[in-house]
């Protein structure tokens, strides 16, 4: 009896779960349905998925490249002021960086001259030097005049008779052809009663020119000239063409008059 | 070796600085033509075992209203004329022309070119022959570079004499 009692209590109990698990019971199992669907199309889906994603890491910039190309090219385009403001900073740095590092190579040069100067002989110098500043005296040393080329070349013919050239100058009688053709250019397009080309100045490069009866010499000089190399420089074009003068033969013979060019000129490098 | 200085002359257009680009190696920028009318290349060419090397001032033009500095002419050695073979107007009065050439360079020969030979036929060649006062030196194609260097080495040997 008692058995029986436990069961019909067992059957209510189970009954009563039906009843009220019933709308759990169906939650669960569409829940259950969606999750294995997933599952299901889960192990479908993931190889073809993996392929592709493998094709893009590949192929990225052949799919993608050119949209993402215009599209930055639309998005700087359009946003130029902030492209503008985010390297400013970077560039700014940089040309700060380079401009320091230039001061600081001046600085050191114009501080070395300056104890140079302030030594007891070079005050002893000074006493007897004349109207030149220290600030000549500085700026000469920093940016030192420097003979570049010299060229005796043929008034007429603008052949190239002989030169000295501290570097290497690619065709040195085509240079002295232009120089002449340039010159005559000049004369006949600009100057009254027999003027001449004296000086042509290219950045940090002079070129002057001295003019004598069959020859010129024209002399490239880098640096910063003041007047004392100039007198120099000059004393020593006309010594030159004194000597080629007197003696023509140095007309016809280039290394002759190389060498004597190189006798006159190089004791101021 | 021996630097001469050599004229290249000839209306606008005739075909020398076509045949200085085939006969050199080293020239300034065509530029200097239209800005100063004259442009210097250089080449070195063996003549009779002597090896000189050539300045070819190539001059754009040859008269006075052409506005070329007469400098220009001065101290050369040898000068060439070039005329185009398929233009009459570039050999009609060839014989003024040749004439200041030499009254400003102070030479007695010059070297007659024809050029643009590839644009003519035999026929109307010795047609051009019969119109011209004096020979013509050389036939020349820079196009299809026929006898431009022997053009430059009559230059040359010009330079010599």
């Amino acid at each position: 009896m008692e058995k029986t009692t436990v069961d019909n209590k067992d059957n209510r109990f189970e009954l009563l779960k039906e009843l009220l698990l019933a709308d759990d019971r169906k939650d669960f199992n569409v829940l259950k349905e969606e999750v294995l669907e997933r599952e299901k199309f889960k192990v479908k889906v993931t190889p073809v998925l993996d392929e592709r994603i493998e094709d893009l890491k590949v192929n990225f910039s052949d799919h993608f490249g050119k949209n993402i190309t215009e599209a930055i090219k639309i998005q700087i385009r359009e946003s130029q002021d902030e492209v503008v403001e985010a390297l400013y900073p970077i560039l700014g740095k940089l040309v700060k960086k380079f401009i320091i590092a230039e001061i600081t190579k001046l600085t050191e040069s114009i501080n070395q001259t300056i104890n140079d100067k302030f030594s007891i002989s070079q005050i002893i110098k000074r006493l007897f030097k004349g109207k030149r500043t220290d600030a000549d005296d500085v700026l000469q040393e920093v940016f030192e005049p420097i003979i570049e080329e010299i060229f005796v070349i043929n008034k007429d013919s603008g052949l190239l008779a002989g030169n000295y050239s501290r570097g290497n100058i690619a065709d040195k009688d085509m240079v002295s052809g232009m120089l002449t053709a340039i010159k005559s250019f000049a004369k006949d397009s600009f100057s009254k009663d027999g003027q001449d080309i004296e000086d042509i100045k290219f950045e940090n490069f002079q070129l002057s020119i001295q003019n004598f009866k069959t020859i010129y010499i024209a002399t490239a000089t880098s640096g910063v000239i003041n007047p004392d190399f100039e007198e120099e420089l000059l004393e020593d074009i006309n010594n030159l063409a004194e000597i080629i003068l007197r003696d023509r033969s140095y007309l016809i013979d280039e290394e002759k008059l190389n060498t004597i060019i190189k006798n006159i000129f190089i004791k101021k490098e | 070796m021996i630097a001469k200085k050599v004229l290249l002359v000839g209306n606008f257009g005739v075909g020398k600085t076509s045949l200085i680009r085939r006969f050199v190696l080293n020239e300034f920028s065509e530029e200097y033509i239209s800005t100063i009318g004259v442009r210097v290349s250089s080449k070195i060419i063996q003549i009779e075992n002597q090896e000189i090397k050539l300045l070819i001032w190539d001059v754009a033009g040859t008269s006075d209203d052409e506005k070329v500095p007469k400098a220009y002419f001065l101290g050369s050695s040898a000068a060439m004329y070039v005329f185009d073979l398929s233009r009459e107007e570039t050999y009609k009065n060839i014989n003024a022309k040749v004439d200041i050439v030499k009254e400003l360079s102070g030479l007695k020969n010059i070297t007659i070119i024809g050029n643009k030979k590839d644009l003519v036929s035999s026929k109307e060649i010795e047609a051009i022959k019969k119109l011209i006062p004096f020979s013509i030196d050389l036939i020349t194609s820079a196009k299809e570079n026929e006898n431009v260097e022997d053009a430059f080495k009559e230059l040359a040997k010009q330079t010599l004499n």
